[in-house]
């Protein structure tokens, strides 16, 4: 395997830039995350934040929303832009050497947008039609819900906004959304795969080096919501979905923690799997997951099957994580740290995979950590230890969503 | 990148494309069998088997088999298309003998009764899973309507019925004729062990009894017979879904690749004409048009979502787009945006094993024929603007179609009504 190489610098603004080779790429991929993420929303101004970023693209310094397209497409740029609870992304995926004519693109997005009140109509009516899309989509539904019932507002948001309040957002709102969120500070650019890492951070400096700091809004965070809920949906299959609190990932614990989950129900030889589709078929996708913010994480798991063998699956499942503390063995262990490994090691096949995951390490850890000690950590990994950690965060307040044409009985106090 | 190519006496083809320096070996089997081969009374059972062969063989259980990919590392699934079924896992080059071994294993399953009928119950959650998502099943009854009475007309899925009345004793007939050797590619890319992957290949799969399959290409000229449209109505969608197939090139027409660059210019998920009128605006959620082509059939795939009232004005847009495209030309600068799109796409799926496994075992499983990274962008580089035009005027979009609306739209059009 070739040896790996990190990069990254800080310019004296906060911008920070992140790189890293991959040897035998002919790609690049580019990410900029700035802190203007569905946390930095008002109250009652949920879908703030992806409107916003919606608008940037919709013109910046001389050009307008069809020529940042036109000319981030006519390099062969595969690009996306989205939102997340923490940060606005914008992303790009090209053959290494159109990196040069591409940044100057990023940077008028970023700091010239035109934000036109010409077109916030059209944008507003991209994001209730994603809005609506998402609608139809009961997994997402219930995975959205869950996460607004198990993190405290504006942590367990949908990121996307809600429908009324994307309703009433004002051009003015999304100026000074963008004005005060969209700044050097929190600021991350990563890239990986071809890359020539003085050349690019001499001309994102060139770009970028001057960007001036905003204040930033702040994040209020209130209650979380109920621990139950159903939601009523017009579906032949009912979704359940589970969530428990657990560590966040800069937490030691969190390698232990998520490889029991890993074990609950990460693979097709997990328990999940094997109880309730292999032994039962009761449904066609069933898993367990872990997920984390800075401050907080938590298990989710996740079924979607007929609305009369929803009960039998939730049961089942609540069994298989009750009986989880103190009965992992060494060959579900193994597995876990395979499949792991060969995920990390796989990884430097994509470029993309790559300039996310190394954005996403400095965002929770303020530093990359380098193949080599992610694969030390899951070597370092051990029966004993999972047990521990098991013991030190039991399930607790388990939080359940169904989503469907009947609600489900939770019982009372689900713990181990 | 290095392409090596065996047949084995029995009749199975073994090819690799080996790159030295790849950190990941990806293997795979490609077997000819898909929703066309099937009857009206086997409707599934390609899909269902395929399922079917991860529940273990006469010596080894569904556990073991789903444990050993799992120690493996492997990233391992596989999927049923029209014409197709793929197993594959993605490992670490030390454990390409394992995962062929257990692969190769797995293409004669045992097929045991207790196994099926549990396994019935996920196939049927399966297909009501998708029927409780996007497109409602609009793509299903499309290409039903676009292919009546040719093979493609069928569903992968297979229907609720089919899949209840499907017996095990069926499913075993079909994999002993659509599993024998000559209707099996074993393929492979990334870091691969050539010699090693034939050894393995003669051990697991060299005492198959021989066997081929009738060609399976059947004339789809003059498909569709007639234009169609019908409506499956779900009172509860927020949004309406809309598929629309009108005639394009097949696999075996060398206009398949203008009619893909035809598609980028018309209608990519982004920066083509439907993007900037339909999507751009906040008119619809989506809209797009893709080219997919089969063996013996091509088509223009056209996706439209969007409020339900908008739906039938907005089809009515994207067909006056199609027109203005076939009168009025593509542009030289749309042309030149999407052979950079197309070439970017190329190089970059290109360095993925995983993604190479599927297009080397494709297209040898269906072509004998191997193409490179470096050949396919030679392919995108030949296209020309006239080449574009002439697709538009053999395979006019706005010709006869099937179309499919599902969502809460009233029942207000000429075809039938179907209840939920």
């Amino acid at each position: 395997m070739a040896k790996q190489t990190f990069h990254s610098a800080t310019l004296d603004n906060g911008i920070v830039l992140l790189g890293e080779d991959l040897p035998g790429l002919e790609s690049v991929a580019i990410a900029f995350h700035v802190p203007a993420g569905a946390i930095n929303d008002p109250v009652g101004g949920s879908g703030l934040a992806a409107l916003s970023g919606e608008m940037m693209l919709r013109g910046a310094g001389d050009r307008s929303g069809r020529r940042i397209v036109d000319d981030l497409e006519g390099a062969g740029v595969q690009w996306s832009q989205g939102v997340t609870t923490t940060h606005g992304s914008f992303s790009g995926g090209m053959v290494a050497r159109q990196l040069p004519t591409v940044l100057p693109i990023y940077a008028d997005i970023l700091r010239r947008p035109l934000l036109d009140a010409d077109e916030l109509e059209k944008a507003r009516q991209v994001v209730l039609q994603n809005l609506a899309g998402i609608e139809d989509d009961p997994s997402h539904l219930t995975i959205s819900t869950l996460r607004r019932l198990i993190y405290p507002a504006p942590w367990g948001m949908p990121a996307e906004g809600l429908t009324p309040d994307v309703e009433r957002l004002s051009i003015d709102a999304v100026r000074a959304f963008v004005a005060g969120n969209v700044q050097p500070q929190g600021t991350i650019i990563a890239v990986a795969g071809r890359i020539d890492w003085a050349d690019f951070v001499r001309r994102v400096e060139a770009l970028l080096g001057d960007w001036e700091a905003a204040r930033g809004s702040d994040v209020v965070t209130h209650d979380r919501g109920p621990r139950v809920e159903h939601v009523p949906h017009d579906s032949q299959q009912t979704h359940i979905a589970l969530a428990w609190s657990l560590p966040p990932y800069r937490d030691d614990a969190s390698y232990d923690v998520n490889a029991a989950l890993a074990i609950l129900g990460g693979g097709s030889s997990s328990r999940l799997f094997t109880e309730v589709r292999e032994r039962r078929g009761l449904c066609y996708s069933v898993s367990a997951g872990y997920h984390t913010h800075r401050d907080f994480a938590s298990a989710v798991c996740y079924a979607g099957t007929t609305a009369a063998r929803a009960q039998e699956t939730l049961d089942v499942m609540l069994a298989e994580i009750k009986r989880l503390p103190g009965s992992i063995d060494q060959g579900e262990l193994d597995r876990v740290k395979a499949r792991a490994k060969s995920g990390l090691v796989m990884q430097q096949e994509s470029s993309a995979a790559r300039a996310g995951g190394i954005a996403r390490q400095w965002y929770h850890l303020g530093r990359v950590r380098s193949l080599e000690e992610e694969l030390q950590r899951l070597d370092a990994l051990s029966v004993d230890s999972i047990e521990r950690r098991l013991a030190d965060y039991p399930v607790a307040d388990l939080t359940v969503v169904s989503l469907g044409s009947a609600a489900l009985e939770v019982p009372d106090a689900v713990s181990a | 990148m290095q392409f090596l190519r065996e047949t084995l006496d029995n009749g199975l083809e073994v090819v690799a494309e080996c790159s030295e320096g790849a950190v990941s070996t990806s293997v795979g089997f490609f077997v000819g069998a898909g929703a066309r081969d099937e009857s009206e009374a086997l409707s599934g059972v390609s899909h269902f088997l395929e399922h079917m062969t991860f529940k273990g063989t006469a010596n080894l259980s569904a556990d073991e088999i789903n444990r050993r990919f799992d120690q493996m590392g492997a990233s391992a699934n596989a999927f049923t298309s029209e014409e197709d079924t793929v197993y594959y896992a993605a490992v670490l080059p030390t454990h390409q003998d394992d995962a062929v071994d257990l692969l190769g294993r797995m293409m004669r399953p045992a097929l045991r009764e207790e196994d099926f009928d549990t396994e019935k119950l996920v196939i049927l959650e399966e297909i009501r899973m998708y029927d409780d998502q996007p497109p409602f099943g609009a793509d299903d009854r499309c290409r039903a309507a676009f292919f009546r009475g040719h093979p493609l007309a069928r569903s992968v899925l297979g229907s609720v019925e089919s899949i209840e009345q499907l017996s095990v004793t069926a499913m075993r007939a079909y994999h002993r004729q659509r599993y024998a050797p000559g209707n099996l590619v074993l393929a492979a890319s990334g870091a691969v062990d050539f010699p090693a992957l034939v050894e393995s290949a003669k051990r697991l799969c060299g005492e198959w009894e021989p066997g081929t399959s009738a060609d399976r290409r059947q004339s789809s000229a003059g498909l569709p017979a007639a234009s169609t449209t019908e409506r499956i109505v779900r009172p509860a969608a927020a949004l309406e879904y809309v598929i629309r197939m009108s005639a394009g090139p097949s696999a075996d027409d060398e206009a398949r690749w203008a009619a893909k660059m035809l598609a980028i210019v018309l209608g990519d998920d982004s920066g083509s004409r439907l993007y900037w009128e339909l999507v751009d605006s906040g008119a619809a959620e989506h809209a797009s048009v893709h080219h997919h082509d089969f063996l013996d059939a091509g088509l223009f795939g056209t996706q439209l979502s969007c409020d339900a009232e908008d739906a039938e004005p907005l089809m009515e847009q994207i067909l006056d787009i199609y027109r203005a495209a076939a009168a009025g030309g593509i542009t030289r600068d749309e042309w030149e945006r999407a052979r950079n799109k197309l070439s970017s796409r190329v190089v970059l799926a290109g360095e993925r094993p995983r993604r190479r496994l599927f297009a080397v075992g494709l297209e040898w499983a269906h072509e004998r024929v191997y193409r490179s990274v470096t050949d396919d962008l030679q392919i995108v580089e030949s296209i020309t603007l006239d080449g574009l035009h002439d697709v538009l005027a053999r395979w006019p979009l706005d010709g006869p179609a099937a179309t499919v609306f599902a969502g809460p739209g009233e029942a207000s059009l000429s075809g039938s009504a179907t209840p939920h």
